[in-house]
């Protein structure tokens, strides 16, 4: 039951997903953003509006990015809530749709 | 929030905001058909479909007949532990291939964007509606706001085509503020169009119960500060998710009340069969209360009692009658004494629209009024309030009766005739209470059914599409 932060997030952190989101589910944390699993209500608002695409449904997720429904669901638990939008970082377009970004998810 | 970014709260709506705290809900929703065909579904859900039931799902998939395009597949935790041992709690939440067998009807049957004049809102009558969330904690198959739920686009009498999307706290506050500003420097009325204050905003959607409570508490404020003096929300989640109403929203209408007192809060819910809020004994029964009455659910119970002893709230239900869900005399009977008991008004009961794929849903007119009459045989008149509804596209409008005496001369009026009461017109209120009569055919499920049976018609529902009365179409 849930929507999930992918990879193509990290070090982009967009946050436009923030700000449509109908019940603030999404845990912001150095350098990517998660939802927490037990708060989203698969509303489908979020995923049209990330300029990464990096939000799947939990049943569309690709084979080697089902790691990251566990991630969102431990990281949620831990990194605090964000409500509002913020400017992505720094180098977002850089690393929009750069492969194997995985090893710099900072926690 | 999007909505409420753009929008510059007055000190006192900040201070009211600043004590609002959102709640935490474990709604344990599954969506969709595939968690179920996959087993990816706590181990006692299931047998919920059964694997032919899956398979005929299934095989719809990607084809002009898909269940899920049309509406998604959605439920709760809680609403399926009641569903468990109810019918017609099943035949509302589960999807079935008889949904789209045929799909005759009307992508915006009551025309309502036409009076869209603002994204997500509808303006009729004094009140406005607004569509601030675009889903649901589960998702009634019978939904007519497929459109907005399954996010579809709607193609507006003009040719325009309009993405039905949800209400902006800023911009629907502006346009309430301007349209009761002209009306109070016009003497009471608009100067162009003829209307009233806005008194009353129904924030609907979706359900605006599945939002936070601080998204709700802007709307709340915002529309305070507009000027509408009565606030309704139109919510299911007391039958979806009734732990949603909690005591950080408790406390946050407290907050709002004490900030707003003459704003009045009317809780617009959704019960369609006691099933969703009694309590029930294995083999399918009531249990009865001691002192009268019946037994709750007790989440369903204490949820309803918090917003009953509000003197500033009132609570009403309004429900469709629904084929294989509530067309049931004895049902309605139950629930419309279970509700005025616990503090819930009995208001509408709609027939169903002539949205796409209605036929699966919609129990003939006449059937409906038969069903909702028999079932207040036996009711106390403060007990029996509700009507009959159905929507036209001129405005909300009561099956008032249907009669068994023959009336010759007019096709279908040899089993008696059905009268319309057109209660209020959606541009204005001059056409309150005029009526149309029609020859009856029992097999009707909308206005349609009778193009060729007009006997009387005052309220204009037929002569607004150029449909005479039979009488003058023999003469033609």
């Amino acid at each position: 039951m849930t929507y999930v932060v992918t990879e193509n997030c990290i070090k982009c952190k967009f946050t436009d997903c923030v700000d449509v989101c109908p019940v603030d589910c999404f845990y912001e944390g150095p350098n990517f953003l998660v939802i927490h699993p037990e708060e989203c209500i698969d509303c489908d608002a979020c995923k049209p509006v990330c300029p990464a695409n990096a939000i799947y449904r939990d049943t569309d997720l690709p084979a080697n990015m089902r790691h990251f429904l566990e991630l969102n669901e431990e990281l949620s638990r831990l990194w605090p809530s964000i409500t509002d939008s913020k400017e992505p970082l720094p180098d977002a377009a850089a690393w929009d749709g750069v492969q194997g970004k995985f090893s710099h998810l900072d926690r | 929030m999007n909505s409420i970014e753009k929008y510059q709260p007055s000190p006192r709506e900040q201070a009211f905001l600043g004590k609002v705290v959102n709640g935490k809900y474990d709604r344990q929703i599954i969506t969709g058909i595939a968690k179920f065909a996959t087993g990816d579904v706590s181990q006692d859900m299931q047998g919920f479909y059964s694997q032919e039931e899956l398979d005929r799902i299934l095989e719809l998939k990607g084809t002009p007949r898909d269940l899920e395009a049309r509406m998604p597949i959605k439920i709760t935790r809680h609403y399926y532990e009641q569903a468990q041992y109810s019918r017609p709690m099943q035949t509302l939440v589960k999807a079935s291939p008889k949904e789209t067998y045929d799909l005759d009807g009307a992508e915006d049957p009551g025309k309502q964007m036409t009076y869209s004049p603002r994204e997500g809102l509808i303006h009729k009558y004094e009140l406005g509606l607004l569509y601030v969330a675009s889903t649901c904690s589960a998702h009634c198959r019978f939904c007519y706001r497929e459109e907005l739920i399954g996010r579809k686009e709607i193609t507006r009498e003009d040719g325009t085509v309009a993405p039905k999307g949800l209400a902006q706290l800023g911009e629907i506050v502006e346009y309430i503020g301007e349209h009761n500003r002209a009306v109070a420097a016009n003497g009471g009325r608009h100067p162009e169009t003829g209307r009233e204050k806005l008194r009353e905003i129904l924030m609907s959607g979706g359900d605006p119960m599945v939002l936070g409570n601080k998204n709700i508490a802007a709307w709340l404020a915002g529309l305070a500060e507009a000027g509408v003096e009565n606030i309704r929300i139109g919510t299911k989640e007391l039958a979806f998710h009734p732990q949603r109403f909690d005591q950080t929203f408790f406390d946050m209408l407290d907050a709002f009340h004490e900030a707003y007192p003459e704003v009045s809060l009317r809780m617009m819910v959704h019960f369609n069969h006691p099933d969703e809020f009694l309590r029930k004994t294995p083999d399918g029964g009531y249990l009865d209360n001691h002192g009268g009455g019946l037994q709750w659910i007790p989440e369903t119970r204490v949820a309803v009692k918090e917003l009953a002893r509000r003197e500033w709230i009132t609570i009403h239900n309004q429900s469709p009658i629904i084929r294989d869900i509530n067309d049931d005399a004895e049902a309605l009977r139950i629930m419309q004494r279970e509700m005025l008991r616990n503090g819930i008004n009995n208001h509408y009961f709609f027939c169903g629209r002539d949205i796409v794929g209605h036929k699966a849903f919609n129990v003939p007119i006449e059937r409906a009024w038969q069903i909702l009459n028999e079932s207040q045989k036996g009711l106390s008149g403060v007990e029996a309030h509700a009507r009959l509804s159905i929507t036209h596209y001129k405005g909300k409008t009561e099956v008032a009766a249907v009669t068994n005496e023959p009336v010759p001369g007019v096709p279908g009026g040899d089993k008696g005739v059905v009268i319309f009461k057109l209660l209020r017109s959606a541009a204005d209120a001059r056409d309150r209470c005029k009526v149309t009569i029609v020859g009856r055919n029992p097999e009707a499920i909308w206005f349609s059914g009778y193009d060729d049976r007009v006997i009387f018609d005052e309220a204009g529902l037929y002569s607004m599409y150029g449909i005479n009365p039979a009488f003058l179409q023999a003469a033609e």
